[in-house]
């Protein structure tokens, strides 16, 4: 697909998390279908119990309110397993987030809802050109 | 027997030969003109009792072309009755707009050393630049004679004041009841019997900006009353007079200042009848409200807007959270159906249909949110040019393919304000564009962007030929009111919310032909 990430490189691997399951599976599904590996997680303590195993995750893209466990503490753990893990915030609450996020060192991608499914894509398949996989 | 003007040209030898020196010069002064006319007003804007006078731009532009025309008269050697006749006119308008005197002497020393300058450039000899300078002199000298005449009539007109008090001994109470009007924060104004002025407190003065004895013996509806207010407002005044007993004796009206403003005042009537002609039998009193009602406004808007705002942020995550999924969903769907070959040109137009729709909600959402939380402002100086400037550029692209032309009309001198420069572009940039969406439909037209320098704010002005608002009164700065089939009606009340939260201030004035949008901003030194 044209969309996904260079031909012949190894498959980015995505955690995404999301408290919205339906909306998420269509997701993962078109994100798989153009080159992505997608697990998904329901909501914030899923992704941290999965974020304690190996392998990490190329990528985090995580929604900003859950019950319980929001997006920032996703990525607060994340990060504490894996200081540079490149992270996209998706949320109702832009100026929330980067407000919330400011502290974050790299800073997360930040991207509103209703998000484009071409912007997100080229937005991942940009994060994962700088990783070496 | 010589003539004033004959004697004063003798007092400054100013004969024959000084005429034609000063007419040569005309040929290559007169492109210079215009300039001198644009500087020398400059100059007014930047003195608040020299501005007051004026009552708007279109007088400034008219005012340029007068002294245009006054530089070409005083430069065509014919010094006779007549011309001066005309001087002394031209002084008297300056007394009656009420410009303090000493501007005129200021106002001349610039044009004087503006014509010397360019006498010496194109090799004038002395003798010359000294006619021209004594030809000023005599200009000024009879330009001021309407003030002499002014202030002689004022003495006049005080001493027979005077007179007439020396001839009634007043009591002691007398005194204490005048202190009492003249002390008072109210505008009292007693008239006699026509409706003439008799009594005029300091308060009158202040809020009217015409003295007592100037005003004393003119009549009160005609010289204070706003015209359009005259037929109903005037009327009841008129009534009371005539000792008619009213419904309602205090009501709201339009009072018309010497500069020519309007000031909103609620008035009170009280009737006293007396046995002598000139006696005063009828107290307008009046409290000035232009202020107040601003003030009530101002607090109104942001009541409303708190209550909004508490709204605000839930509401725009209930609604960001079904337009992403159905966003997502629409994205699978066009895509499901490429794959499948599925897709007919009405499937896929109903999919862009949908996708056009989510993305008018969630802009719908974001400017609701923009609207109702604003973010604080970012304040620094920004060059007003540059600020225009950047927001035509914005929107060319969109303006040449509505085939509207946009003009910028900006003062030469750097014009710098205090605000937050991506705050007033988003006001530019909306006002702007709701002018070329106005003449779109119309097939075109022109927009000009203008900004100009006063005493202490900058007026920036968006103008355009289109067909006008269809309502002199839509509340067009309120939320949710839209003309356009879809507009989110929130553009020019977050534009509002920007202007006032520079503590300026934005108007519109429309009729078909001509909608403007004027916005002021406090000056950046303020
Ligand atoms: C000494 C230099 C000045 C000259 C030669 C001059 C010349 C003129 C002339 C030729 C007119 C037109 C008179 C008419 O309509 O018959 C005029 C009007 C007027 N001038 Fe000046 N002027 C001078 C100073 C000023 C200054 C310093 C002000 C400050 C504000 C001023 C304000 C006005 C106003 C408000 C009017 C006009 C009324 C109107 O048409 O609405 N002038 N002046």
């Amino acid at each position: 697909m044209d969309q996904g990430p260079a031909p012949g490189l190894p498959r980015p691997r995505i955690l995404l998390v999301d408290d919205d399951t339906r909306t998420s599976r269509l997701l993962a599904h078109m994100l798989r279908e153009d080159g992505f590996d997608v697990e998904f997680a329901s909501n914030g303590a899923a992704a941290i119990s999965r974020l304690t195993r190996t392998p990490m995750p190329d990528i985090l893209v995580t929604d900003l309110h859950m019950p319980d466990v929001d997006g920032i503490a996703v990525t607060q753990f994340a990060r504490s397993k894996e200081p540079l893990l490149p992270v996209v915030i998706v949320t109702g609450h832009p100026n929330m987030a980067i407000g919330l996020g400011a502290t974050l060192i790299p800073l997360p991608v930040v991207l509103t809802k209703p998000i484009e499914y071409a912007k997100l894509a080229e937005e991942l398949r940009r994060v994962s050109v700088g990783i070496v996989l | 027997m010589e003539t004033r003007f004959q004697e004063m040209k003798r007092y400054a030898r100013f004969g024959q030969d000084d005429a034609k020196l000063v007419a040569r010069t005309k040929a290559y002064c007169a492109p210079h003109f215009t300039r001198i006319a644009q500087e020398f007003y400059d100059r007014i804007r930047e003195h608040e009792d020299a501005h007051a006078v004026f009552t708007g731009e279109e007088q400034i532009l008219r005012l340029q072309r007068s002294l245009v025309r006054w530089l070409d008269r005083l430069l065509a050697g014919t010094y006779d009755e007549s011309y001066f006749g005309e001087t002394i006119q031209i002084g008297r308008v300056h007394v009656k707009v009420g410009l303090p005197q000493h501007y005129m002497f200021t106002a001349m020393t610039l044009i004087r050393s503006e014509l010397d300058r360019i006498i010496v450039a194109n090799g004038g000899d002395a003798a010359t630049r000294d006619a021209l300078s004594r030809l000023i002199d005599l200009e000024l000298g009879v330009m001021i004679e309407g003030y002499r005449e002014h202030l002689s009539a004022r003495i006049h007109a005080k001493s027979e004041h005077a007179n007439q008090e020396l001839t009634r001994t007043l009591a002691r109470t007398e005194h204490r009841y005048i202190s009492a009007v003249e002390l008072a924060g109210v505008l009292i104004i007693g008239l006699d019997t026509t409706g003439a002025i008799r009594l005029f407190n300091r308060e009158a003065e202040r809020v009217t900006g015409y003295e007592r004895d100037e005003m004393t013996g003119q009549p009160f509806i005609a010289t204070l009353m706003a015209e359009d207010v005259v037929p109903t407002d005037g009327t009841r005044v008129a009534r009371a007079l005539a000792g008619e007993s009213l419904d309602t004796p205090v009501f709201e009206s339009v009072l018309r200042t010497r500069a020519g403003n309007l000031r909103d005042v609620r008035w009170q009537l009280a009737y006293a009848p007396a046995d002598e002609e000139d006696e005063v039998v009828l107290f307008v009193m009046g409290q000035d409200v232009t202020d107040a009602r601003a003030v009530e406004e101002l607090a109104r808007q942001h009541e409303k807007l708190a209550a909004v705002g508490t709204l605000a942020a839930g509401l725009a995550h209930e609604i960001r959270n079904p337009l992403n999924g159905a966003q997502l969903h629409v994205s699978f769907l066009e895509r499901a159906l490429k794959k499948a070959g599925a897709a007919t040109p009405e499937m896929n137009e109903a999919i862009v249909v949908v996708g056009e729709e989510i993305k008018r909600l969630a802009l719908l959402v974001s400017e609701f949110l923009d609207f109702a939380r604003p973010k604080p402002l970012k304040v620094d100086p920004v060059v007003v040019q540059a600020l225009c400037h950047r927001a035509v550029v914005l929107l060319a692209e969109q303006a040449a393919a509505a085939r509207v032309q946009i003009t910028e009309d900006l003062p030469a001198q750097e014009l710098v304000i205090h605000g937050d420069s991506s705050k007033l572009e988003q006001v530019l940039l909306n006002l702007l564009q709701n002018g070329v969406e106005a003449l779109a439909g119309g097939g075109g037209g022109h927009v000009v962007l203008r900004a100009r320098r006063q005493p202490r704010v900058a007026v920036i002005e968006v103008e355009d030929d289109g067909p006008g608002l269809p309502r002199a009164d839509a509340p067009i700065f309120d939320a949710f009111f839209s003309t356009k089939a879809n507009g989110t009606g929130l553009g020019l009340a977050i534009v509002h919310r920007i202007v006032t939260d520079h503590n300026g201030t934005i108007t519109v004035e429309s009729r078909p032909g001509r909608t403007r949008f004027r916005v002021t901003v406090p000056l950046g030194n303020q």
